[in-house]
Parts: C-alpha cells; sequence; structure tokens
C-alpha cells in the first residue's frame, strides 16, 4: 500500500523509464577536473566552505530545465557557484566581471593570427 | 550557451560541445581567479588537486582484487573492512567506508548510485560516463538484468542478483570472481585481466 | 546501543521531507531486512544547509526484495536491493510476512 510518500526530486530517478544506456566513453576534461579540485579543496578540513553535500543540494534545487540542459561537471560547477553566492562567498557581480575579463582574453587569442 | 544533446526516447547524455567547453573554461577559471584573489586558495592547491585527482585509476582497483584472489588472508580483511584493506596497499581513500562485495557461483553483485554518481573516485578515478547516465541511474535498480544483458551478460536466472544503491556514505567494489587458473598466473597477469566494468559489476568473467 | 540490529526487519518511513535527502523515492514505504550496520555519520539533511555540527545519525544498509519493490515486474525471486538508510527513516516493521 503506498501513501503519498512526499515529493520525488527530478534527480531521484530510480525506476523510472528509460530507454538505452549510452556506452559512450567521454574524456574527463581539464575544466572539469578544476572543478572537482576546487570543490574539493573548498570542502577540505581547512577550509569547509562548501560541501559535497552543499553541491548536491544546489543541482537538486536548479530546477528540472536547468539540471536536464547541463552536462553533469557542468552543473556541480553551476551548482557550486551558487552555494557560494548565497553564503556571500562571492557575489555574481565579481564573478561576471571575471568571467568578463576571461571571455575576452579568450577573444583576443582568437584574433591573433 | 549551445551544446549538443539528443532527445526522444534515447535519453543521451548531455555533452558540452567546443562552444560548451570553452565557455565552462572561462568560468572555472573565472571562479578561480576570484577565490584566489579573496586568499581561499591558491593556484599551486588547484594544481596540486588536479594530480591527486588523476592519480587513482583502474590499475589500482585491479591491483586490489589480484591480491584478493591470491592472498586468502588479505581477502577476508578486505572484505571485513575494504578501506583499511586498500590503504594496506599505500593506496590513499577518502571515502568514509569501502565495502567491497565478493561474487560467488550463486550470486552476482552491480553496483549503481540512482540519485547521482557515487563511486570509488580515490581508488578508481572518475566512473564511466554511462553510470552517470539517468538510463543507467534510473534502470539499474528496477531492471538490471536487462541493463546487464545490454552489457553482454546474461546472467542464469537462478543466480542470485544483488544491487546495492551507494545513496550515502558507503562506496562499493565488486570482487569478481578469479578465472579458473588463478593459481598459476603472475599477478600483472591478472591485474591486466581486471575491467572496471567487473568493479562495477556491468562484466562477470574474468578470462 | 543502536535501535536495530542486523537481521531486524524495518519499514522505510515516507518522510515528506523538504530539501535534500537521500532517501530515494523508490524505496519508500518498503520493508526490508537489515544487513549490518555501518556506524554513525553526519546527517546529509543538515550538512546540505551548512549544519555540520551534528548529532551524527546511525546508518543501516538495508536489503529489500526485488520483486516486493517493483510488483508489476517479473523478477526473480532470489534478487534483492542493498541500500543504506539512515536511522530517522526507519521504523519497526509491522508486517511479517515478506522475508527477503
Amino acid at each position: 500500500m503506498q501513501d503519498d510518500k512526499g515529493s520525488k526530486g527530478y534527480h531521484d530517478v530510480g525506476g523510472d523509464p528509460a530507454g538505452e544506456i549510452p556506452k559512450v566513453e567521454l574524456p574527463w576534461l581539464h575544466w572539469e577536473k578544476q572543478v572537482e579540485a576546487i570543490r574539493g579543496l573548498l570542502g577540505d578540513g581547512t577550509r569547509r566552505i562548501v560541501s559535497l553535500d552543499e553541491v548536491r543540494r544546489g543541482f537538486e534545487s536548479f530546477g528540472i530545465d536547468k539540471y536536464n540542459s547541463l552536462s553533469f561537471y557542468r552543473r556541480r560547477l553551476e551548482a557550486m557557484t551558487d552555494i557560494l553566492i548565497e553564503k556571500g562567498i562571492v557575489t555574481q557581480a565579481e564573478l561576471d566581471s571575471a568571467i568578463k575579463a576571461g571571455t575576452t582574453r579568450w577573444s583576443d587569442l582568437d584574433e591573433t593570427p | 550557451m549551445p551544446h549538443d544533446h539528443e532527445h526522444g526516447e534515447h535519453e543521451a547524455l548531455i555533452i558540452e560541445d567546443e562552444a560548451g567547453n570553452i565557455d565552462a573554461q572561462i568560468v572555472v577559471d573565472a571562479l578561480q581567479q576570484v577565490l584566489i584573489a579573496k586568499g581561499l586558495l591558491t593556484a599551486h592547491e588547484v594544481t596540486a588537486a588536479i594530480a591527486k585527482l588523476e592519480s587513482p585509476g583502474l590499475h589500482l582497483g585491479a591491483k586490489i582484487i589480484a591480491k584478493a584472489w591470491t592472498d586468502p588472508e588479505y581477502k577476508e580483511r578486505l572484505l571485513a573492512d575494504g578501506r583499511a584493506a586498500v590503504q594496506e596497499l599505500d593506496i590513499p581513500v577518502t571515502e568514509a567506508r569501502i565495502i567491497v562485495v565478493e561474487n560467488t557461483a550463486q550470486v552476482h553483485n552491480l553496483i549503481t548510485c540512482t540519485l547521482c554518481s557515487c563511486y570509488p573516485r580515490s581508488i578508481l578515478g572518475q566512473p564511466p560516463s554511462w553510470y552517470i547516465s539517468k538510463a543507467y541511474r534510473a534502470r539499474s535498480v528496477r531492471e538490471p538484468r536487462r541493463v546487464l544483458e545490454e552489457f553482454g551478460l546474461d546472467l542464469p536466472h537462478d543466480m542470485k542478483l544483488v544491487v546495492h544503491d551507494s545513496n550515502a556514505d558507503m562506496r562499493y567494489l565488486v570482487l569478481p570472481e578469479p578465472p579458473l587458473d588463478f593459481e598459476i598466473r603472475a599477478a600483472s597477469d591478472l591485474e591486466a585481466m581486471i575491467s572496471r566494468d567487473h568493479l562495477i559489476g556491468v562484466a562477470r568473467d574474468v578470462a | 546501543m543502536t535501535r536495530f540490529a542486523v537481521g531486524d526487519r524495518v519499514q522505510v518511513l515516507a518522510l515528506r521531507k523538504e530539501g535534500h535527502v537521500r532517501i530515494p523515492y523508490y524505496v519508500r514505504n518498503h520493508a526490508g531486512c537489515v544487513t549490518e550496520y555501518c556506524g554513525t555519520y553526519l546527517n546529509p539533511e543538515d550538512l546540505a544547509v551548512g549544519k555540520t555540527s551534528g548529532p551524527a545519525v546511525d546508518l543501516y544498509r538495508v536489503a529489500f526484495v526485488q520483486r516486493l519493490l517493483w510488483p508489476d515486474d517479473v523478477i526473480p525471486a532470489q534478487d534483492t536491493l542493498v541500500i543504506e538508510i539512515y536511522d530517522h527513516w526507519l521504523t519497526p516493521a509491522q508486517d511479517t510476512d515478506h522475508a527477503p
């Protein structure tokens, strides 16, 4: 007998219908390792700024569309950023400014013959 | 930012395209820069942490399994306290506990994490992309035998299949049955025969 | 002294907890059997919102009969699923006719 079991998160997929398992082997890219490295450092014994549990809460709170549209490591990056902003460790403005500067550097590289 | 993904009945993995990867690199670099400016970490620490993330892999898992096959007392210690036994081999383990589940002639084990992607990363490195896929996470608990068939493994109907969902603090490794001639093989030969699929449980026979 | 011992029949509660929980939907309300006591761990429901001071909670591994988890599917009777459940999500099982 199944009573109301509470809400089911979109990440909570055990038993859901699904298709064939995609047996790709994706390379692990540098930015992805960097995301994991930063998360690990921020959660380590000397810092304890962002835990893996908080990152999980982060991507479980994205909303289904954002969750379904991001790659696994991008979800981790976005979730970690959300938590850092939530906790006031960084601000969206600081991040945007650094991103803008970074984008300019990439474009400059592109234009170099 | 644009990226490739497929919809339809086979929900594929979301894979970043080149623009998506460049965008992500810019964002993580920006985040790192902001964090460094605040004195929360250093570039050197990030480089060192990346090197540590890159060092574990299948070779460590294979070493553990081959030793368990050839040293019965080690195997007992491994089954009793996986983390301690793995650390005996100078393999650093960051997970709280490692549980090693043994395949036998009557039992086959399969590991999954339905909620995210929990995996013994400090031993084996990053999980394969398919392990993280929605399809594997959704189906591995409900129709594991069909999942195994997709990996080319047909379990006998009377064999017991145990699925382990690593949803909390434990992490799992499957100890496959050794090949029939394991006693006459060198450790390095045995290690070469072990695949990541064996350790997750989507492959069974080591030959 | 833990609330449950290996071999105890337990039922997973359907706690209507908002926020981050690690007990999947598919196992809630089902009865199973404790196979292992894992020790005490900080509660991820608290850790997810930055509460790191505890208390730590008991964690158990609980085995379920697959046939009972997925009653509409055709599954060999002996197949099981084992998952980790925190103490506050468990209650002693009422019924006694589902043995893994």
